[in-house]
């Protein structure tokens, strides 16, 4: 069918993004068939050779698939919840910001100033005061601060001035008109920006590991630290799966949210 | 390496203290020399991306190649994480025996500066008016002049936002550095957090962050001072932008 449809004419031709995916889906479910087939072949010999990835770690230790859950769940709780109150509080900077204009220079520059602490620097300096968690939740939420509050205010600065004019004409009140077209038309703007929030914050947990956290970073660091790299390499690649399916639930929140957006293409 | 840790003659009482009286310190070498060495692999990592992002972005946007590779390539340094660059570099180096400092630091911090930069730059010179470069065109300008003669001055205000990002990211993940057996500023925050010194911990975080605004107000000098007298005046917004607006622009916001 693709044959054809790409001797049709460009309209058809698959955009090169799409093919970049799948490519990426194929490999990684080749890659994992080929890990597979290759434990069989394991024997105590291969302990000896020291290979980057030992794969009876991932397939053949009993403790594995429960560490990694324990791992990968609070990896994806410090993710979550940062972004959750980030998202409320990037909520209210940008609602002030927007009734009071000339307050949203010196937010911004506050936001700005957040994000350049280093991330090492602010978990060790809240540690001293919190628990390990509230420090940990805290920081994460300070870096997600300057993103989702930009992109709220500009979602709502760019909703064009014809749809607030019909708004007004319908007779809507300003809560209404927020409610029922600035934001809707403003949302995928938004969630953009909660989606670029929510891969950063990902990484950044990662660094929660010198608080004794870090989610599947704490394998990275562990795996270091005693030169075991298949544990290193587990933890990575446990990270990137992480932020890139994170990544593609909030692509398919932002397709679902806006109809209108898929109509138009037709 | 084997002094690294020295006998101290006083306990810190507080985190001010400790940055003052380098008797309360436990890390042998002296602060200076470990902001030396904290420049010395931010610097030579940003050196390495900008030396490479910035003439690849060149060519490749005024030829209007690897569009594709440009949007991505933002996300595909978000999604990989720091920690990982780094811990395969050192992995690396350690393995072929060149041992944990500098030069895994400074190639991790170059090819996590290198995906700021080099969009950044691209964007710049995508957004550069048709115009200018038509008209620097039909006065006989070949395409190399127009790269080094238009383009880029005009784009200049942008790019040096973008790396002035890079900058400030590269320094502030020096200090991480330090969790892979390297030296550098952050050596007082890792310490101290194993053995749970608050006041070497809070007096770390200070010298980190303080390095890396610092960081932040250099580049943001050096911004204004390479940008062409040509250009100051309609340049004068753009150089005003503040760092969030560069932390986003481009394919990443509206992909």
């Amino acid at each position: 069918m693709t044959a054809a449809a790409s001797s049709t004419g460009p309209m058809h031709r698959w955009p090169a993004k799409r093919v970049v995916e799948v490519v990426a889906v194929v490999a990684l479910v080749a890659f994992v068939l080929w890990a597979r087939a290759r434990i069989h072949g394991l024997s105590e010999e291969t302990q000896a050779t020291n290979p980057i990835i030992r794969w009876e770690y991932l397939f053949k230790r009993q403790r594995t698939p429960g560490e990694l859950w324990t791992r990968g769940k609070q990896h994806l709780e410090l993710t979550v919840v940062p972004v959750a109150i980030g998202l409320g509080l990037s909520s209210v900077l940008a609602a002030i910001g927007l009734r009071f204009r000339w307050l949203l220079a010196p937010i911004f520059t506050f936001a700005g100033f957040l994000y350049t602490i280093p991330s090492l620097a602010l978990f060790a300096v809240l540690v001293t005061y919190n628990s390990n968690w509230t420090s940990a939740v805290i920081a994460l939420t300070t870096y997600t601060l300057l993103i989702i509050t930009r992109n709220i205010v500009e979602g709502i600065d760019g909703v064009p001035q014809a749809a607030l004019d019909a708004a007004d004409g319908l007779g809507m009140n300003r809560l209404q008109r927020l409610a029922k077209v600035e934001i809707p038309l403003a949302l995928p703007v938004i969630l953009t920006g909660v989606r670029v929030a929510t891969v950063t914050t990902v990484g950044l947990v990662g660094i929660s590991a010198v608080i004794q956290l870090g989610g599947l970073a704490y394998l990275i660091f562990d795996g270091f630290n005693r030169s075991f790299t298949t544990e290193l390499v587990v933890g990575s690649v446990g990270m990137i799966l992480l932020a890139i399916a994170l990544d593609l639930v909030l692509r398919g929140a932002e397709w679902a949210v806006t109809p209108w957006a898929r109509r138009t293409v037709r | 390496m084997t002094s690294l840790i020295a006998a101290t003659s006083a306990e810190p009482t507080n985190a001010w203290q400790w940055l003052t009286d380098s008797s309360t310190r436990e890390i042998s070498h002296s602060i200076p020399h470990n902001l030396w060495l904290t420049i010395e692999h931010a610097g030579g990592g940003a050196l390495i991306a900008v030396a490479v992002g910035v003439p690849l972005a060149l060519v490749l946007a005024h030829y209007r190649k690897a569009e594709v590779l440009s949007a991505w390539i933002v996300n595909l340094g978000r999604v990989i994480p720091t920690i990982t660059i780094l811990a395969v570099f050192v992995v690396a180096s350690l393995r072929n025996g060149y041992g944990f400092a500098p030069w895994p630091i400074i190639f991790a911090l170059a090819l996590l500066a290198l995906p700021p930069v080099f969009a950044n730059t691209y964007t710049a010179i995508r957004q550069v008016p048709a115009d200018a470069v038509g008209s620097a065109r039909a006065m006989g300008f070949g395409e190399h002049q127009i790269m080094t003669n238009v383009e880029l001055p005009l784009a200049l205000p942008l790019i040096m936002a973008g790396i002035r990002v890079a900058v400030t990211q590269v320094v502030a993940t020096e200090a991480l550095g330090a969790l892979f057996g390297s030296e550098g500023l952050g050596i007082y925050i890792s310490y101290g957090l194993s053995v749970s010194d608050i006041y070497q911990v809070q007096g770390g975080a200070i010298l980190v962050a303080g390095t890396a605004m610092a960081a932040d107000v250099v580049l943001g000098l050096v911004a204004r001072a390479v940008v062409p007298t040509g250009m100051r005046r309609s340049g004068r917004r753009a150089l005003r932008t503040p760092r969030w607006r560069a932390l986003t622009t481009g394919p990443v916001v509206h992909p």
